[in-house]
């Protein structure tokens, strides 16, 4: 691999720091400050803080000395952690309403309206969006198990009152956006013949047989799915759209809306979590929102949320219910993606959604929910190639690893990025919204990695990673060189010279996501290598030739003879022993040992020939 | 402010250690006072390169006047009075820089109330004349240590600004013995707790330095193979986690001294010119003195978590 995690992160570090910190910390950046930038911005520390354990800033006795140089404007090993607490302080503070309960959730300055010029009302700005949620899940998990281990240095009682309060707000705030993600999610439900039904069958008949078959099997296929969501689905939004999923010809999609949905009833909790806004979302999933909140409840049920101990029982409980969710979910685009014997639909691309936008975009979504149901079944090496192929032609066609000399369509993905309309929006007055997306290649990133730590087979493996390398060379490209924020992301003219020369202002959005890229990247370095059966099996012959002959050189008692030699015999016996230690985690080191203790076997061997001629 | 510097053995370095910060907070302008309360090997006086006192005072010293023979011990202007030459040139803008030695041939004694007042008197005279007063206790635990903790425990040091500073070697040894010297059974706090210090209080005025450590991302550590800095590297971290069990850590880390030639081979002063003229010293050690001086005196640096 052509990245190095460590000094990368440790550069994002420096910049972040040298750029958030001025005295206090500084949030803003290109989109402006929002519940969900500034969270970006400080998950750009937070992230790697709390997923790899060499930039843990949560143990001051234990801060490696290049993590401290890195983050050097935020002070020494003590003050950090302390006005990081700071910060998150601050955060949580100013994304609570007047009440000093409720939690706020707004999109902010990440809403515009669709038509450009139009005036947004603050009503609309207000609006809780699931992106807000989702993160929210992410820095709060990561909050809250920094001050429980923060805590645990901290004698003085200012201090520790500090670390609690932050702590207190962090899991009303985790509540709260559970309820929210719960009140957020949906069951669209149509007849095969409406203009929903139609493009998903379109979508799924890959084979083009007759519409009534497909209908008939594609009903078989979500059964399960169709049966757990009318009879388990009970609490939030989708709960009173089961009982419409028997009736016949019917189909439906779930997954995550943009806000909460519109008439979504409150969620009962004993939990403080303030105020429930009613809802004016569209009844139907969006595929971004969709991911976003896959993500943040697999980090709810992820194995350091567990071991901690993060969640409260009342929390717990959300959590499985959103878990619930999240594998119907899961499971159903899987369906969908895969259905049918031939060709599947996640292949033809660019995948279409029930409203008929279509985008390749879409499609990498898809395959990163596909990615997850198949690591959840152990999927077949060939079914993961298959989606490996779609990854590849994704960055092609997005112009990541092909050339982009003349301006074109292609690149919009990248810059300005994709608009989707969000329905419903208009509904407290003011334009319709839209919301933009540009993340295609770090999440196409952080899939081919994905795959390439889930696949078992090599050559898969060295394809998915020498494209990640690839997209990592256009990420690194597109670094900001110049301005105040050098060092941190995005500037697409970086890739595509044709593209306006402007923005050098960092989008903590990207390089937010670019850190998780780092992050995954450092997490799939950590695994052991892949072992390989051929090298293995050489390795065991190597190892059982050397063996032989060092036994004999042994036997001939020439060791006995020659101080030189006995220690050069000494030598290669402890050589030996190492390969043998190392052949089955390390076959290919065991190869290398096990060659050079040959050679000079060998050189004794010959030597003795010279004498005979 | 009055710093008192023990170590958990001896041989870490704590007098040349201690000699070479109040000589930087000299340099940096502050009147700066040495008293040498190591009463069973009394050394400052090499350290500093003064002729008659090389192993201590002859009877004038602070030995004699914690007993009660005489009225005030001596004091010496080491700008004046030191043989080195390049002490000598006593540059402008300076403080005072004055060593109270102990007598040579003495050793411990135990505490009476009226050695107790003598250093009580001692101690506030000391900090109502000089901005920073180091006071060199011995190695481990000591009469001395006990001494000052009840001194420092009267009302009359109430006041007082006092510091402790244990200065420890990076190993393994070191680190289990310089947290069972402030944490340990009779060790500092329990010693001060006894005569009236609260504990917790006590314990956030204690501060570790370690001395003469090796530092293997140093650039004069190119001698080393790379199978070695990848050991020391493991050791380092091991090191590091022992160090935090035996609550040494980072978090009560007030400085780190590198390991230099000079020092190794002879306890003395590191001058500007050892590092300029003769090159002999490394620039890192005198900057590592220097942070130290600075931070030792800043008050920020001393708040805890």
């Amino acid at each position: 691999m052509q990245i190095k995690p460590r000094q990368q992160l440790l550069d994002i570090w420096r910049a972040t720091a040298r750029v958030s910190y001025r005295d206090g910390w500084v949030p803003g950046g290109l989109g402006g400050s929002n519940s969900i930038s500034d969270a970006e911005q400080l998950l750009c520390i937070m992230a790697p803080a709390t997923e790899i354990p060499l930039f843990r800033l949560d143990q001051p006795d234990t801060v490696t000395d290049d993590v401290l140089e890195a983050l050097r404007p935020l002070g020494d090993n003590l003050q950090i952690p302390q006005r990081l607490l700071r910060a998150l302080y601050d955060y949580l503070h100013r994304y609570t309403a007047a009440d000093k309960i409720t939690p706020i959730f707004s999109g902010g300055t990440y809403f515009s309206p669709e038509q450009g010029g139009d005036k947004v009302e603050q009503e609309q700005l207000d609006m809780d969006v699931v992106d807000s949620f989702s993160i929210s899940v992410t820095l709060t998990l990561a909050i809250i198990g920094f001050t429980k281990v923060f805590r645990q240095v901290v004698t003085r009682a200012a201090l520790l009152r500090q670390v609690e309060e932050v702590e207190q707000m962090a899991n009303r705030r985790l509540t709260a956006a559970m309820a929210g993600l719960l009140r957020s999610f949906t069951v669209n439900v149509f007849t095969a013949d409406s203009p929903f039904g139609q493009e998903l069958v379109r979508t799924v008949n890959q084979e083009r047989r007759a519409t009534h078959v497909v209908v008939d099997e594609l009903r078989l296929a979500l059964r399960e799915i169709n049966a757990r969501l009318r009879d388990d689905v009970t609490i939030g939004s989708g709960a009173s759209e089961g009982s419409e999923l028997d009736n016949p010809n019917r189909l439906f999609e779930c997954g995550w809306s943009w806000g909460v949905v519109r008439d979504a009833p409150k969620i009962e909790t004993s939990a403080e979590v303030g105020e429930q806004r009613d809802g004016v979302a569209q009844n139907a999933p969006y595929l971004y929102f969709t991911t976003v909140a896959l993500d943040a409840i697999q980090a709810l049920s992820s194995e350091r949320t567990r071991l901690l101990g993060l969640l409260d029982p009342e929390q717990a409980r959300l959590a499985q219910s959103l878990q619930l969710r999240f594998e119907l979910t899961r499971s159903y685009w899987t369906t969908i993606a895969t259905f049918g014997s031939g060709r599947w639909p996640l292949e033809d691309l660019p995948w279409r959604a029930t409203d008929g936008i279509e985008f390749d975009y879409f499609s990498l979504l898809i395959s990163g929910m596909v990615m997850q149901s198949m690591l959840a079944v152990r999927a077949t090496n060939a079914n993961l190639r298959r989606v490996a192929d779609v990854l590849e032609e994704l960055a092609n066609r997005s112009r990541i690893t092909r050339r982009s000399t003349e301006p074109e369509t292609a690149v919009g993905v990248h810059f300005p990025g994709l608009h989707f309309p969000l329905e419903g929006s208009d509904a407290l007055g003011g334009p319709g919204l839209q919301w933009t997306v540009a993340d295609i290649s770090p999440t196409l990133f952080k899939r081919t990695l994905n795959l390439a730590s889930m696949t078992t087979d090599g050559p898969t493996r060295s394809r998915m990673l020498e494209l990640s390398d690839s997209i990592w060379q256009h990420l690194s490209i597109r670094v900001i060189r110049h301005g105040d924020d050098h060092g941190l992301w995005d500037w697409a003219a970086g890739a595509y010279a044709y593209l306006p020369n402007g923005g050098s202002q960092v989008s903590w959005y990207y390089t937010k996501r670019v850190v998780d890229c780092l992050v995954n990247a450092a997490n799939v370095i950590n695994e052991p290598p892949l072992r390989s059966e051929l090298l293995l099996q050489i390795a065991a012959d190597l190892l059982n030739e050397a063996d032989h002959l060092y036994d004999r050189e042994l036997l001939s008692g020439i060791a006995i003879r020659g101080e030189a030699l006995r220690v050069d015999l000494e030598r290669v016996g402890a050589e030996l022993k190492r390969a043998r230690a190392v052949y089955r985690e390390r076959p290919g080191v065991a190869v290398a040992v096990a060659e050079e203790v040959l050679r000079k076997l060998d050189r004794l061997a010959a030597a003795r020939r010279a004498d005979i001629g | 402010m009055i710093i008192f510097a023990t170590s958990d053995k001896g041989g870490t370095g704590r007098s040349v250690t201690s000699s070479n910060l109040v000589y930087r907070q000299a340099l940096q302008g502050k009147d700066a006072c040495y008293l040498d309360f190591d009463f069973g090997s009394p050394t400052a006086g090499a350290i500093f390169d003064l002729s008659d006192v090389q192993a201590g005072s002859d009877g004038d010293g602070l030995h004699s006047y914690l007993a009660g023979a005489i009225p005030e011990p001596r004091r010496i202007n080491v700008w004046a009075e030191t043989q080195r030459e390049s002490l000598r040139n006593r540059p402008a803008g300076v403080g005072r820089l004055t060593l109270v030695p102990s007598d040579r041939g003495r050793g411990e004694f135990p505490s009476t109330p009226g050695i107790v007042q003598r250093c009580v008197e001692l101690l506030v005279r000391a900090d109502e004349e000089y901005d920073v007063v180091l006071v060199d206790l011995s190695a481990g635990r000591s009469y001395a240590t006990e001494i000052v903790l009840e001194a420092t425990a009267r009302p009359e040091l109430a006041d007082v600004e006092a510091r402790w500073v244990v200065f420890h070697r990076w190993t393994r040894q070191h680190i289990v013995a310089a947290g069972s010297l402030v944490h340990g059974a009779r060790g500092i706090l329990d010693i001060g707790t006894a005569h009236g210090h609260k504990r917790a209080e006590l314990a956030e005025k204690v501060r570790f330095v370690r001395t003469a450590v090796l530092d293997p991302a140093a650039s004069d550590q190119a001698a080393l193979r790379p199978e070695q800095l990848v050991w020391l590297d493991v050791c380092n971290m091991r090191l590091k986690d022992l160090a935090v069990t035996n609550k040494v850590g980072q978090v009560k880390l007030l400085g780190i001294i590198p390991l230099d030639p000079v020092l190794q081979w002879q306890e003395q002063l590191l001058t500007n010119d050892d590092v300029w003229l003769h090159r002999t010293a490394n620039e890192r050690t005198v900057n590592a003195f220097e942070d130290l001086a600075k931070k030792i005196v800043d008050v920020d640096a001393w708040e805890g978590l």
